[in-house]
């Protein structure tokens, strides 16, 4: 095992203990024999719901009151196929769409920006926590009344109230993440020369980013909840309001219905925020 | 190639003055409440320019607050530290450091976790990717440039770490137990590659370590610390009949086994 000279050391363990391919192996031997076993798993959820439906349908059938009380799975159905019809399906998601998605991306903006902050001044941060805890522990729920007064009934209040819902959740992940930072990253750093700007630059926004970008999936449910907590308050569209609505004419097949499209727009928007983690986190082999 | 980050440093005070030297230094912390507890008790060394000196101790002997106070992250309570035969203000320039952990940015490929030190000393975009490319073959990771930490073994990742701790061409290396995570192969390998690395280029190298048979096989000089508080039990100069790059041939020498008995027993190992 000689070396010729200095330069271009070669190395025998780079061939041989390259990690790529066993985690290739693992990957497929992990995926093959779930594959099986996926096929029955959703198969065995199509029938739970399908039996789940038919039993509700079947005792509504037999007894009107129940139907009304209740709902019935025709019933929501035909209230579906109207929204379709008449267009406001698509109007009432592309609102609520848009109310959740802004308020999300403004909350973690903002949230992100205050939390990294607060690491660049240790003083900041010290007068600042119980605020921000005090903020924290508010159900956003209850701050809807000030919210329709301060920004009225339009689209700024679901704005503000997503916006609210992310905000502090996303200011606590980032400011955590900014001080969980390995200490012996920090002192590596500035063994390399880095001054306390570098260091926030180079390793506290991209460490911190990465816990704020990991916990997406959980604020875009966050600022759906205040969209639609918004909505209910005060509004003249969105899903919020149609279910609001329904609820007290009494329509319970129609509440059921909106409440079906909300569940598809909740998945969705994660759906699109997973697809964005990927993006954004391409070194998280465990997200590929 | 050598130091053209450092050029304010005035040349004629380098050739004359050991790039580091130890004089003295202590270190006592004070426990809350309690009395101060002393981890190091006066240490004086010299690692003269294009030397490799290791130093071993028992474990939980204070060898990462002695690596920290050599490199400025941590100030000594007694004693000082001399860089090029000036008292250091902070982390001096010209340093390299390396730790057990690889330290690499998860969210930087290989090259960019290379370029991380130069990004810091503001070399211009294009000379920063040529050299941490250049280093990166040289360590023989030329087709990895563009994995993520995650995608590398762990002999992988120390060598990239390597390579970013060499890439700005520090003068004196300073290395805390860099390969001891590693097997044994993978170790050997690297080992060698960084012996050879820092000869080249006439650079100065302190690894303290637990491992004898790796300070042995690697240094000029190896320096045997006593339990806490811990200072200097005992000085070898190393001397094997072999080129030292070689380290599988230099660890089957009588010369070698004698050096590792010897420390063997002045490490006290309880």
């Amino acid at each position: 095992m000689s070396v010729p000279s200095g330069q271009n050391l070669t190395s025998a363990d780079t061939a041989a203990s390259l990690a790529a391919p066993t985690r290739r192996v693992a990957a497929t031997q992990r995926g093959a024999r779930p594959r099986h076993e996926w096929a029955t798993v959703l198969a065995s959820q199509l029938i739970l719901v399908g039996l789940l439906l038919g039993l509700w349908e079947l005792a509504t059938r037999s007894e009107p009151a129940r139907a009304f009380l209740y709902g019935s799975p025709s019933a929501i159905l035909t209230n579906l196929v109207r929204t379709v019809r008449d267009g406001s399906l698509w109007q009432d998601t592309a609102l609520t769409g848009s109310e959740t998605l802004a308020g999300f991306v403004l909350g973690n903006v903002l949230g992100a920006a205050i939390g990294l902050a607060l690491w660049y001044s240790r003083f900041a941060s010290r007068v600042l926590q119980p605020f921000i805890l005090a903020l924290g522990s508010i159900p956003i729920v209850a701050l809807a009344p000030i919210v329709i007064i301060w920004f009225g009934t339009g689209f700024a209040s679901k704005l503000a109230m997503a916006t609210l819902s992310v905000v502090v959740v996303a200011l606590v992940i980032a400011y955590k993440g900014a001080m969980g930072v390995d200490p012996d990253q920090i002192n590596l750093m500035r063994a390399l020369g880095a001054g306390k700007h570098q260091i926030f630059l180079h390793l506290v926004v991209p460490a911190s980013l990465t816990d704020i970008f990991a916990g997406l999936k959980l604020t875009v449910g966050f600022a759906l909840v205040g969209a639609i907590v918004g909505e209910f308050m005060s509004s003249a569209a969105g899903l919020g309001h149609a279910i609001f609505k329904a609820g007290s004419l009494y329509i319970i097949s129609r509440v059921f219905a909106e409440l079906a499209v909300t569940i598809l727009l909740a998945l969705l928007l994660s759906a699109i925020v997973s697809r964005v983690e990927r993006w954004l986190l391409p070194w998280r082999h465990d997200l590929q | 190639m050598s130091a053209t980050i450092d050029t304010a440093a005035p040349q004629p005070a380098r050739r004359q003055e050991p790039p580091v030297q130890a004089c003295g230094i202590g270190k006592s912390f004070s426990a809350t409440g309690g009395a101060a507890t002393e981890i190091i008790r006066s240490i004086s060394f010299s690692l003269a320019r294009g030397e490799i000196v290791s130093i071993v101790g028992p474990s939980g002997c204070g060898k990462t607050t002695l690596l920290n106070m050599l490199c400025g992250l941590l100030e000594p309570s007694s004693g000082g530290i001399l860089w090029h035969g000036r008292e250091i203000d902070g982390v001096p320039r010209g340093l390299g450091y390396m730790l057990q952990k690889d330290l690499l940015l998860p969210w930087r490929t290989a090259l960019q976790n290379v370029m991380l030190g130069l990004r810091i000393a503001r070399v211009p975009a294009r000379e920063r990717e040529e050299r941490a490319r250049a280093w990166l073959a040289r360590l023989g990771l030329a087709d990895f440039a563009g994995y993520y930490p995650s995608a590398l073994s762990g002999g992988m990742r120390q060598r990239v770490a390597l390579a970013r701790t060499l890439a700005p061409d520090p003068e004196v290396l300073l290395l805390d137990e860099p390969f001891s995570a590693l097997d044994f192969q993978s170790k050997i390998l690297i080992e060698r590659d960084t012996v050879s690395l820092v000869r080249e280029e006439h650079r100065s190298l302190l690894l303290i370590t637990h491992d004898v048979e790796e300070a042995v096989g690697m240094s000029d000089r190896v320096l045997v610390l006593s339990h806490r508080p811990c200072s200097i039990v005992a000085e070898h100069s190393i001397r094997l009949p072999v080129p030292r790059t070689e380290m599988i041939a230099a660890r089957e020498t009588r010369e070698f086994a004698q050096h590792v008995r010897a420390i063997w027993t002045e490490l006290d190992i309880r």
